[in-house]
């Protein structure tokens, strides 16, 4: 695919999960934009789809893949959403060799953990808190377990936050290393619509490396409930990430044994959650426990 | 699967294609053939490992009743209809009818 060369910005090479693609428009402000919320994806290498965001006569944008229609969007925020929405489907489709997870994913001194839930169960925004807290973002959305070596690959996407959502997470501040246009992405900005798409990969959050899964934690949005971790026994873990896997009969009963070979290596807990801050909190001394415990192990 | 099955001298046995995955005192099977991933408690676990094509129903039975506390009359009836349900599943099979 020829880019043309009367496109205002193009954004780098990018690549979900083996689905590479880039993004041109004709919109400056809007490109930067982009660019930024896609920094987490940027990955050197050939590009196999175009797309392109185009400002239409009526005011609206125009998003087109390959030159086939994806939307219309009045706003420029919600056509960055519609953009990371088909990126989305069309990652799920690239990544199908992997058994992927309806699930967010952090990682924490290489190790990492799957919060698998359907959509409403909070994990995007706990995804969010954790990586403002410092741990490496892996996605809030599509988590993948390489079937051969039992590893799990980041797949960086903006964060995507319901508005209603937003107040938790703008309660507890800015991203530490933030820079100034992230930190007002994370503050929420102009481009938000209905969903906010907060930028990873920059200097704000980190993006993890493929790591050794350590952690599952099921995520369940409670109002007003005490926030508060609870064990989860090996079956109610399975079945957690069963009910949440995208391609499980793809991969029939290898992906069970790999489904069952994850689960036995990882701690697995329920989080019920009303309280954002408390929630990540008790997420790092998890997190902070398990690696006290490793680092006991080789010790001894 | 006929009403009657399993028979005393029925020989179930697993289908090939089927994997099954220990959890806690449970057991995950997904059948690659029906596409279709089931939860067996620790009681039919025990059924399920036992339908290997190389026992009758009636010894099958026998066997269980060695190995639980409840009564025979219980156990079998409870052994009849975990077989029965597998088989309708499409886990199971009769190895004898099978050839």
């Amino acid at each position: 695919v020829v880019s043309g060369d009367h496109w205002a910005h193009h954004t780098p090479s990018l690549n979900g999960l083996s689905y590479r693609f880039a993004v041109r428009t004709d919109d400056e402000r809007l490109g930067r934009h982009l660019d930024s919320l896609l920094a987490g994806l940027r990955a050197p290498g050939p590009v196999d789809h175009w797309y392109s965001v185009t400002a239409a006569v009526d005011g609206g944008y125009d998003v087109t893949r390959d030159d086939e229609p994806v939307a219309l969007a009045q706003h420029p925020g919600d056509a960055a959403g519609w953009l990371v929405w088909d990126v989305n489907r069309l990652t799920a489709e690239a990544g199908g060799a992997h058994l992927l997870f309806h699930a967010a994913g952090v990682a924490a001194g290489g190790t990492g953990m799957v919060l698998p839930g359907p959509s409403g169960s909070g994990k995007s925004t706990l995804c969010a808190g954790l990586a403002r807290a410092g741990l490496s973002y892996l996605s809030d959305e599509l988590v993948a377990l390489e079937l051969d070596t039992g590893r799990l690959l980041p797949y960086a996407k903006p964060i995507t936050i319901k508005a209603g959502s937003f107040a938790a997470l703008r309660a507890l501040g800015p991203p530490a290393g933030s820079g100034s246009g992230d930190a007002e992405a994370w503050a929420g900005d102009e481009w938000a619509g209905e969903e906010r798409l907060l930028p990873v990969g920059g200097a704000a959050v980190a993006v993890g490396r493929p790591c050794e899964p350590g952690f599952i934690v099921v995520p369940r949005y409670e109002k007003g409930a005490p926030t508060r971790l609870a064990p989860l026994s090996a079956t109610e873990a399975f079945v957690a990430l069963a009910v949440n896997a995208v391609n499980f009969k793809a991969h029939g009963t290898v992906g069970t044994d790999a489904l069952g070979a994850l689960v036995a290596r990882c701690e697995c807990v329920a989080l019920t959650m009303s309280d954002l801050g408390e929630a990540c909190r008790l997420v790092e001394d998890l997190v902070g426990r398990g690696a006290a415990e490793r680092g006991a192990g080789r010790a001894s | 699967v006929r009403p009657e099955w399993p028979e005393p001298g029925s020989v179930p046995a697993r289908r090939p294609g089927a994997s099954g995955v220990p959890l806690d005192d449970n057991l995950a099977i997904y059948d690659d053939v029906g596409q279709l991933l089931i939860l067996l408690n620790r009681t039919a676990a025990g059924v399920w490992e036992r339908c290997d094509g190389s026992a009758t129903f009636e010894e099958m039975v026998q066997g269980l009743v060695e190995s639980h506390a409840a009564t025979p009359e219980v156990i079998a009836h409870d052994a009849w209809e975990t077989v029965r349900k597998l088989a309708e599943l499409g886990l199971v099979v009769d190895a004898a009818e099978q050839g």
